[in-house]
């Protein structure tokens, strides 16, 4: 952009900035009010896709926060300072969602539509049930010195904040957590994000922004009751505006807020019997024609990827076992998918797991990366017991994997799909940058595509940069090699290779024979559920168990 | 006898839950198209039914007649027209759900302006088989056990015709695998089509029974829709006898905290239901468990 045009665009912005400031001075009632409703629909459309926006939980419990700060405004407005009054609405709305979050998050596509849908109802319920037994009548009288212009102001200054807090939360590690969570919740937290934590949190934080909106907003209205706090329209209003400006990024929400709020002023002033048919054909026509709202259309802007710290292997300090499993069993309802399992890995070393389909290997990574916990038996990993720990947590300690139905998030690009695990690393070494580690898979020039975009096999490469950005102790490859062509084979063999004389501690899962053989220093074989042999390569492979256990008995 | 006044009372308003519950289990459980303007179209049929009554004296079980074919249309139409339209824009199961969440939730807007315009947004009634029945020292109106009676047939009709019928398996495997079903050479967009539509035939069914012993108005749509989303996904997404059984019990459970706690917490004990079969058992009470 030149000096003159950036120049002009600063002019244009100042301009804009001081107009919205100064609007009360000049506006009249009429437009004072439709300026206030353009605003508090701002920050709700905002809050709102800060958190369904990347996780796209699509959340309809707006007005119960709304609802609960304009109620806590009413309890409070008359008896305590304005000030404390906002606080009061902010802990409410907080600890509202601290406990629904933690009760629901885990909730996700139609449950958790259903679960926020019906919040917002059971919340109403229960004030209205407190205000008729407890309190004894239904509405509140609401009588403070707040006009119309320092209300506008007040919300002017929360949407200022609800933007910078948006910002800087895309700009943070958080954000990318968020967007990969979104993508894909299972591979997010073997990348070591905490989706419970993360989800919670900005969660949470929306949920503050629409209590406060509630409570500034509640002197509009003198006189307050649970159907004109926790009305459910606005909910759904809300979901509208930010999906016709487009809930992916920052600045899409308002750019839907302002020609609705615009539209629904005129359509209740002129069409008042009609305005839900009008509200419900806008609806389907904003899902059906624009499905990334007005913003979608001038292209993604995508967020910048903080750059991760130096990637290597984190060298085993001392001669024990890296990895030392004892007696581990996993049983669903009866069927023992592992049965009582030992093994050790020593640093450095590559262990190959094989055995027929079925026979419990995927169940054991499952075990060791924390997706299953096991029913019985130790996991130690560099003196750490790993058992009761979940999948981020494993992931932080240094112990990575990939999938056999490989798990990439599609909608991140390749290079933030590596950044996503870097971003809760806890450790210091330093050989090599996520850059180098897209090279070392050989997905260098791609790294700007989403990742969806890929072919099966480079999603495979992707998985494999993305476990390595974890600086991994212990890489557990499922079936990294199965679906390859006989050259891609040969690019995939001799990539663990080198990743084995770099310092990688790795388990495979492997059908490959020729890649046992090629890399493995020691194998186990499994058999419904039990280890049958264990040795080199050469060895187990012409034990007779195993052969029988592949082929089947030389009589059967 | 306060357990059979909880408990015959529970299992009659049990009963209407699944009735309500039952075109739901067709659209989403197996259809898989969550559809939100469900509470709409079943209070629109209840107004259909109330205008043939209290206009040409039609019966509401004759006017079924009517309305079941009318709702199926409509909603074939509705499938047709949008829905479709959404499953073919993306692969992504999620994606689609969102989509078509979305879309219904305008629908659900339009039905109800519409009846808003139509009706207001005043309360209607109308008195048909209003008897009192006395069983067991507990007094039961005919036309809920009617309603009772009817929800057990379509039920038991609808679950052999899902499990005993080649297009009623074709239509489960859709609702499995909708990508494996199509590789089997199942017409998934028609079949899909088909039971939605089927659904929206159920719908109707469930508002017109209603509407005989149910004061409704033009807004109340919504706690229809949860009342059913809630029976379905306790009873296990799909799962007909399921959504049966968990009316039932929903049915007994809010009869039981209305007369024992608080008539005001009823809705707060349907929801503290819900959320503990979801947190203990997400695949429902009689769910399979996901793949």
């Amino acid at each position: 952009m030149t000096g003159p045009k950036r120049a002009l665009l600063w002019c244009a912005g100042l301009a804009l900035a001081a107009a919205t400031v100064t609007y009360p001075l000049y506006a009249n009632g009429y437009y004072l009010a439709l300026g206030i409703s353009v605003l508090y629909f701002t920050i709700l459309a905002t809050a709102w896709a800060m958190f369904s926006g990347p996780t796209r939980y699509i959340s309809l419990a707006t007005v119960a926060f709304f609802g609960l700060g304009a109620y806590t405004a009413a309890v409070l407005g008359e008896t305590m300072p304005w000030p404390v009054v906002l606080l009061a609405a902010a802990g409410v709305g907080a600890f509202t969602a601290a406990i629904t979050g933690l009760s629901t998050l885990r909730l996700s596509g139609i449950y958790f539509v259903i679960f926020s849908f019906g919040l917002a109802e059971l919340i109403r319920q229960l004030v209205i049930w407190y205000e008729v037994n407890i309190h004894k009548s239904v509405g509140r009288y609401l009588f403070s010195a707040v006009t119309q212009d320092i209300l506008y102001w007040q919300l002017l200054g929360l949407t200022a904040i609800v933007f910078l807090v948006g910002w800087l939360l895309g700009r943070s590690r958080y954000g990318l957590a968020l967007r990969a969570i979104g993508a894909d919740e299972t591979a997010a937290s073997h990348s070591g994000i905490d989706a419970t934590r993360v989800k919670l949190g900005v969660f949470i934080l929306s949920a503050t922004f629409m209590a406060v909106t509630g409570a500034v907003m509640a002197p509009r209205w003198t006189y307050i009751d649970p159907a004109i706090a926790f009305n459910p329209t606005i909910s759904f209003q809300v979901v509208i505006m930010a999906l016709l400006g487009g809930a992916g990024s920052l600045f899409g929400p308002v750019l839907g807020v302002i020609p609705l709020v615009l539209l629904f002023e005129v359509l209740s002033a002129t069409l008042p019997n009609h305005f839900s048919i009008v509200l419900g054909l806008i609806f389907v026509l904003i899902v059906m024609v624009l499905p990334n709202g007005v913003i979608g259309l001038f292209g993604t802007g995508r967020w910048r990827v903080p750059t991760g710290g130096p990637v290597a292997a984190r060298a085993g300090t001392s001669d024990a076992p890296l990895l030392a499993v004892e007696g581990v069993s996993k049983s669903f309802s009866g069927l023992r998918a592992v049965d009582d399992v030992s093994f050790k890995v020593a640093p450095g070393e590559i262990v190959g797991i094989i055995g027929p389909n079925g026979s419990g290997k995927t169940t054991l990574l499952n075990t060791l990366s924390g997706a299953l916990k096991p029913s019985s038996g130790t996991i130690r990993f560099g003196g750490i017991v790993l058992n009761g720990l979940r999948a981020h947590q494993i992931a932080r300690l240094g112990l990575a994997r990939t999938f056999q139905l490989v798990r990439v998030m599609p909608d991140l690009t390749v290079a933030e799909n590596v950044a996503a695990a870097q971003l809760f690393s806890t450790s210091n070494g330093s050989s090599a940058t996520a850059s180098e580690l897209l090279d070392l898979v050989g997905l260098g020039t791609v790294h700007a595509a989403p990742a969806g975009d890929l072919t099966y096999i480079d999603q495979k490469r992707l998985e494999l940069a993305r476990a390595l950005a974890l600086q991994p102790r212990l890489v557990l490859l499922d079936e990294w090699l199965a679906g390859l062509n006989p050259s891609e084979l040969e690019t995939g063999i001799a990539l663990i290779a080198k990743l084995r004389d770099r310092g990688f501690t790795i388990i495979m899962v492997e059908h490959v024979m020729d890649a046992i053989r090629a890399l493995c220093g020691h194998c186990i074989v499994m058999n419904a559920g039990c280890v049958i042999a264990r040795g080199g390569p050469d060895e187990v492979l012409s034990d007779p168990k195993v052969v029988a256990a592949y082929l089947g008995d030389d009589d059967a | 006898m306060l357990l059979v006044d909880i408990v015959l009372p529970g299992l009659v308003l049990g009963g209407m839950y699944a009735l309500i519950a039952l075109g739901l289990t067709l659209q989403y459980g197996v259809a898989r198209i969550m559809n939100l303007s469900y509470g709409e179209s079943l209070v629109a049929a209840a107004f259909g039914a109330f205008s043939l009554y209290s206009g040409l004296g039609l019966s509401p079980l004759a006017a079924l007649l009517l309305a079941v074919p009318v709702a199926m249309v409509v909603n074939w139409l509705l499938y047709r027209f949008l829905l479709e339209r959404l499953m073919r824009r993306s692969k992504d199961r999620g994606a689609q759900e969102i989509d078509s969440i979305l879309v219904t939730f305008g629908v659900l807007f339009v039905i109800q302006g519409a009846m808003l315009v139509a009706f207001g947004g005043q309360y209607y009634s109308y008195s048909y088989l209003s008897i009192p029945l006395t069983i067991m020292g507990s007094t039961l109106a005919v036309n809920r056990l009617v309603a009772l009676l009817f929800a057990a047939l379509v039920g038991g009709a609808v679950y052999l015709a899902l499990t005993r019928t080649r297009i009623g398996t074709a239509v489960r495997a859709i609702a499995v695998d909708a990508n494996a079903a199509r590789l089997v050479g199942i017409d998934v967009a028609a079949l899909s089509g088909l039971a939605f539509a089927f659904g929206g035939g159920l719908v109707a069914v469930g508002g017109v029974l209603v509407s005989m012993f149910l004061t409704f108005n033009a807004a109340m749509g919504v706690i229809f829709t949860m009342k059913a989303l809630v029976v379905v996904i306790m009873g296990g997404v799909g799962n007909v006898m399921g959504a049966l059984v968990a009316g039932l019990l929903l049915g007994v459970v809010e009869t039981a905290v209305a007369r024992l706690v608080d008539p005001g917490l009823t809705l707060a004990a349907t929801y503290a239901l819900f959320l503990g079969v979801l947190l203990i058992r997400p695949t429902g009470l009689f769910g399979r468990a996901a793949s």
